[in-house]
């Protein structure tokens, strides 16, 4: 197991390497520039504003300097918001997406796993097309659908929860926002369990488990159940993926001060060391999520961790 | 002779939305104690059926009729909770496939000493080391090693002695072995049944065979007992059924398997035709399309399983045993 755990842990560094330099070399050949917008500046002290900023010098030594930045953990300033540097503002907003993505994903397992376990051992019931009708509906209906939706119902209709807004402390203004943002994952996590589970429930050693003579809780929990989550922990890489980055639409339609607004301002405004932030950041949280992912399934699985 | 397994007129059969599938037709038979029958047939017979159904381990959807008693308890249709307390324990079973019958997330000891655990409330410490010398009585080697190692380290033939050492954790006084051998390389099968003939005498267990193999047959059971399409066709002793079958699918059957003990080295014949499907329904004997003895009787009225000349057998024209043979 320490030896699979040191191999992927490995592996981490050098792809997160690949993606800032791509990243680096990829933002600047997009045509226009951070000061390209304002119009009136005159040639010179936009000359002056690049000097200052590096952006004259080549871009290999832009590189260089910006490599050697990130290693001290300084993300660099960011052009537009001329008054903070891209760590500040990193740093106001991350807390928040980080609340809602993480507590989506955790949320997303704790429902969806016994939602997809319950319509496998009552396959063809009521329960179990009740499940799977509302799984489809929740991987097919869009955030942008679901979120001002449930905005509509329980802030307005109901008055329960607050609509829109953010206050520090005030975990209610988190709950819109991390249902919405769980549902799909919750629905596909169920039809993942189910799909294993009933496949599991099938298997030759869970019939080898039964003519034990072991009781039907003990076949499901320590037979059934840690095989049959292999494809549900697999899935928990590229859905972290994806509530991350739905985070950024879910803050813009529920007003959190996140940081999603970051990304789509900072590729609008060429704010080239801001979007590199959020990438170094995104892509840190990506992999660091298929990391954990990953070990959860040589944890599960010794097959895994043997190879 | 008091049985230990008593089969009686066993049916399992399903609805499926293609139409019903017979797959287990009226059964019966007994095995005494420390006895081993041989229940053979081809694919599709209904051997694992009949026996699946005895352990209750069937798909939810399967229809079973008839009765199956343990030591003169049934079996069939009682409570869940109390068939489980027998199974595994008294009653047990080893499957066809050792490469997928074991958990692989769970440590071979573990597996073991599980057994020992729900039944015979052992602890888990006191378990693991009962789990030691099982594996030591079933042969494999360097046993405390493979305590804690995990099924896909093990080879074919180790993991169907641990299967084998599950089985007898809690000493089963009914052994069903489904094909334990067909899976494993032929020196290794060898040494599988040999295994379970020493377990046997060792331990006084009664062992069904389930096997398409009448030379595995030959080697290990007292009694063998012949289905065919669900259907007992033949049954009796080893030395009389395979010197003198009865019926002419039994003595099809062994014509079309190579046999060391053949008195003239005669050619092989397969058995023409296919196995009859188990969803239409054969009328008259089930075996006339392919038997070469049929009659026209044979089409029309299905011939019932009776006692002939010293031999069980269900058909209308038995072949008769060629005199002096046997006493
Ligand atoms: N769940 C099921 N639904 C419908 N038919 C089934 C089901 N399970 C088994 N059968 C049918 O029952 C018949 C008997 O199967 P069984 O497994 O007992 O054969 P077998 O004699 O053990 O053959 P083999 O040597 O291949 O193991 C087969 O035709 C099979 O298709
Ligand atoms: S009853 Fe007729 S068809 Fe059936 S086995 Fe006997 S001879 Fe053959
Ligand atoms: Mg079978």
């Amino acid at each position: 197991m320490l030896r699979y755990a040191l191999q992927r842990i490995s592996g981490v560094i050098p792809t997160l390497f690949v993606i800032i330099t791509a990243s680096f070399f990829v933002i600047r050949l997009a045509p226009g520039g951070p000061f390209d917008e304002e119009q009136t500046l005159p040639p010179e002290i936009k000359a002056n504003l690049e000097a200052a900023y590096g952006l004259d010098q080549p871009l290999l030594v832009q590189y260089g300097r910006y490599m050697r930045g990130l290693l001290a953990g300084d993300f660099g300033p960011s052009f537009k918001f001329k008054d903070f540097s891209v760590t500040e503002l990193i740093a106001q907003g991350l807390p928040i997406s980080l609340t809602i993505g993480l507590a989506a994903v955790f949320v997303a397992v704790l429902i969806g796993v016994p939602l997809g376990a319950l319509a496998a051992l009552r396959r063809n019931s009521a329960s179990d097309y009740g499940i799977m009708g509302f799984a489809v509906l929740g991987i097919a209906l869009p955030s942008f659908v679901i979120g001002p939706l449930f905005a509509l119902i329980f802030g307005l209709y109901l008055g329960v929860l607050p609509v829109a807004g953010y206050e520090t402390g005030q975990p209610k203004y988190l709950i819109l926002p991390v249902v919405t943002l769980a549902l799909p994952v919750i629905a596909y996590i169920a039809r993942l369990t189910r799909g294993s589970l009933l496949e599991v429930l099938r298997s030759n050693f869970v019939r080898t488990a039964r003519a034990k003579g072991l009781s039907p809780l003990r076949v499901l929990f320590r037979h059934a159940l840690r095989p049959a989550l292999l494809p549900v922990v697999s899935y928990l890489g590229p859905a972290t993926a994806f509530v991350v980055t739905g985070s950024l639409v879910i803050e813009s339609v529920f007003g959190l001060p996140g940081t999603g607004r970051y990304l789509v301002q900072g590729a609008i405004n060429r704010d080239y060391t801001l979007v590199m932030g959020m990438i170094v950041v995104y892509g840190a949280i990506t992999l660091l999520s298929n990391l954990i992912a990953d070990l959860l399934y040589g944890w599960l699985d010794p097959r895994v961790r043997y190879d | 002779m008091t049985a230990i397994l008593a089969v009686d007129a066993l049916s399992v059969r399903y609805e499926t939305p293609d139409g019903v599938v017979n797959a287990v037709n009226d059964v019966s038979l007994e095995i005494a104690a420390g006895e081993c029958i041989g229940v053979v047939g081809e694919s599709g017979a209904g051997k694992s059926q009949a026996f699946l159904a005895v352990m209750g381990l069937l798909a939810p959807n399967a229809k079973v009729s008839g009765g199956a008693k343990l030591r003169g308890r049934e079996l069939l249709g009682t409570d869940p909770r109390a068939l489980r307390e027998l199974r595994g324990a008294e009653l047990a079973m080893i499957f066809q496939d050792p490469m997928t019958s074991l958990a692989p997330h769970i440590k071979v000891g573990d597996q073991i000493a599980e057994t020992l655990v729900v039944h015979k409330r052992t602890s888990w410490r006191d378990a693991r080391a009962q789990a030691l010398k099982l594996l030591e009585q079933v042969q494999v080697t360097d046993a405390a090693r493979r305590l804690t190692q995990y099924p896909h380290e093990l080879s074919g033939g180790m993991r169907q002695r641990v299967m084998i050492a599950i089985a007898l954790a809690c000493d089963p006084v009914m052994l069903i072995a489904d094909e334990p051998t067909t899976a494993l390389d032929v020196s290794v099968q060898a040494q599988i049944l040999s295994l379970l003939k020493r377990l046997m005498r060792e331990r006084g267990m009664a062992l069904a065979l389930i096997t398409h193999d009448l030379g595995v047959v030959a080697g290990l059971a007292d009694h063998v007992t012949v289905l065919y399409a669900g259907r007992v066709v033949e049954a009796g002793t080893v030395r009389r059924l395979l010197k003198q079958p009865a019926h002419p699918y039994t003595a099809a059957l062994l014509r079309s398997m190579p046999r060391i003990d053949a008195s003239v080295s005669e050619p092989l014949v397969a058995i023409r035709g296919q196995p009859p499907s188990p969803r239409e329904l054969v009328g008259g004997c089930p075996f006339h399309p392919r038997c070469d003895l049929a009659q026209p009787r044979c089409a029309e009225e299905r011939p019932t399983l009776r006692s002939t000349a010293g031999a069980m057998v269900a058909c209308h024209f038995p072949i008769a045993a060629s005199h002096g043979d046997l006493s």
